[in-house]
């Protein structure tokens, strides 16, 4: 367990590995793990508007 | 149950009698209208249509009913509720005539001296949220105006965590649609004046400020406006904070008080397309969606709520407060989320 950086709702990563992005289930907020022992989350990156070229 | 409606062919009476066609518990047994006496329901709402068979009634022909739901325009409940209470039914009053704790506040806002002003004691205000347990196995309930629900339900929270300023006026901006004003509302209704309509229809004075100020204790200056939509409800409520504040306190304040309501949702996602509450997705539906935003700059705390009117704003809540009444599950026959696109 941990909390949201956003909301800090308390959000379960459960067996999520790093890198799994998920959204908290109270604000929404697309949170990514950063690391499992301690858990750590932060918002998730956005994709900027040029993504891909 | 053996259910009554009385003033049952204006909207409010209308989805009521939706709600309860479908509710196990009840059966409607008497729906009454003085207008449309010997009508069957169906002419008058057609989304009922092969759903009843049942013929509108003069209201002085409504018999006792273990439960009667009173829909009929303010004041005109104030006088005959002894008589709908003698049965020793529940009776869930729809109009403002038992909402008031204080009887003068009647004549201030109401126009009228209260006749019977010893109910207003019994009376429970109907916010489930805020009176759940004076609720459960009341007989005469007072169910709110669509503006006070949604503003507090906006502003409880906030006051409850002591977040805002409560010695500074509250202002309370609220948008309401059409069927906010009955089936009656006169010429102000017709389509070529209502039609894209934002108009400021009380920019003071407002009859629901009484029932917030009640709810919330605080200094309520509200301004209403009738915009273009048939249904829907938004209040944006501008307080002063307290203090520093960040957006996590406030997300607490909410959570402490919904996160195990079964019928108010906070919303506040930081990202898409429906970021704050907004009542077009909320048609037909009970939800109270609320919300939030800080405007650190002006030390500002800004409240939202949007509901359907006909629904959290009235008849979906009359029920949900019978439920808890009669000690039937809170969200029997309230099911509907709504619909998206609407």
């Amino acid at each position: 367990m941990t909390n949201c950086p956003e909301c800090d709702a308390q959000v379960d990563c459960g067996a999520m590995i790093a890198g799994e992005i998920f959204p908290c289930r109270d604000c929404g907020t697309e949170l990514e793990v950063l690391a499992t022992a301690p858990i750590t989350v932060e918002r998730a990156p956005k994709e900027a508007e040029d993504w891909g070229e | 149950m053996k259910t009554a409606i009385v003033g049952a062919s204006g909207y409010v009476g209308g989805e009521l009698l939706r709600l309860a066609l479908q509710h196990p518990d009840l059966e409607v047994v008497q729906v009454s209208s003085d207008s449309y006496a010997g009508q069957a329901v169906g002419r008058v709402h057609p989304n009922l249509r092969k759903r009843t068979e049942l013929v509108f009634v003069p209201h002085e022909k409504v018999e006792p009913a273990d439960v009667t739901f009173i829909a009929v325009p303010h004041r005109s409940a104030m006088g005959r509720m002894p008589e709908w209470l003698a049965s020793g039914g529940f009776v869930v009053d729809l109009s403002a005539d038992h909402r008031l704790k204080d009887p003068a506040k009647y004549p201030e806002f109401y126009g009228v001296e209260h006749p019977h002003p010893e109910l207003l004691r019994r009376s429970v205000y109907g916010v489930p949220e805020l009176h759940r347990d004076a609720l459960r196995g009341a007989r005469l309930i007072a169910n709110p105006g669509c503006i006070a629900i949604a503003s507090i339900l906006a502003l409880r929270p906030l006051v409850d965590a002591q977040l805002i300023d409560a010695k500074r006026p509250v202002i309370v901006d609220a948008k309401s649609g059409s069927s906010a004003g009955g089936a009656d509302a006169g010429p102000a209704a017709a389509h070529p004046e209502r039609s894209g309509a934002v108009r400021p229809y009380a920019p003071v004075g407002h009859r629901h400020t009484a029932e917030i100020e009640q709810e919330t204790g605080l200094r309520i200056a509200m301004s209403a406006h009738a915009v273009g939509s048939v249904r829907g409800v938004l209040s944006t409520c501008h307080a002063a904070g307290a203090g520093p504040t960040d957006d996590k306190q406030l997300w607490r304040a909410y959570r402490a008080a919904y996160a195990n309501e079964p019928f108010v949702r906070i919303v506040h996602d930081p990202d898409g397309i429906h970021r704050a509450p907004d009542p077009k997705v909320l048609y037909g539906s009970n939800y109270a969606d609320v919300g939030f935003a800080l405007d650190p700059r002006a030390g500002r705390v800004v409240a939202l709520s949007a509901i359907d009117n006909l629904m959290k704003g009235a008849a979906g809540n009359a029920l949900q407060c019978l439920n808890i009444a009669a000690g039937f599950p809170e969200t029997r026959g309230l099911e509907f989320a709504g619909l998206h696109p609407a």
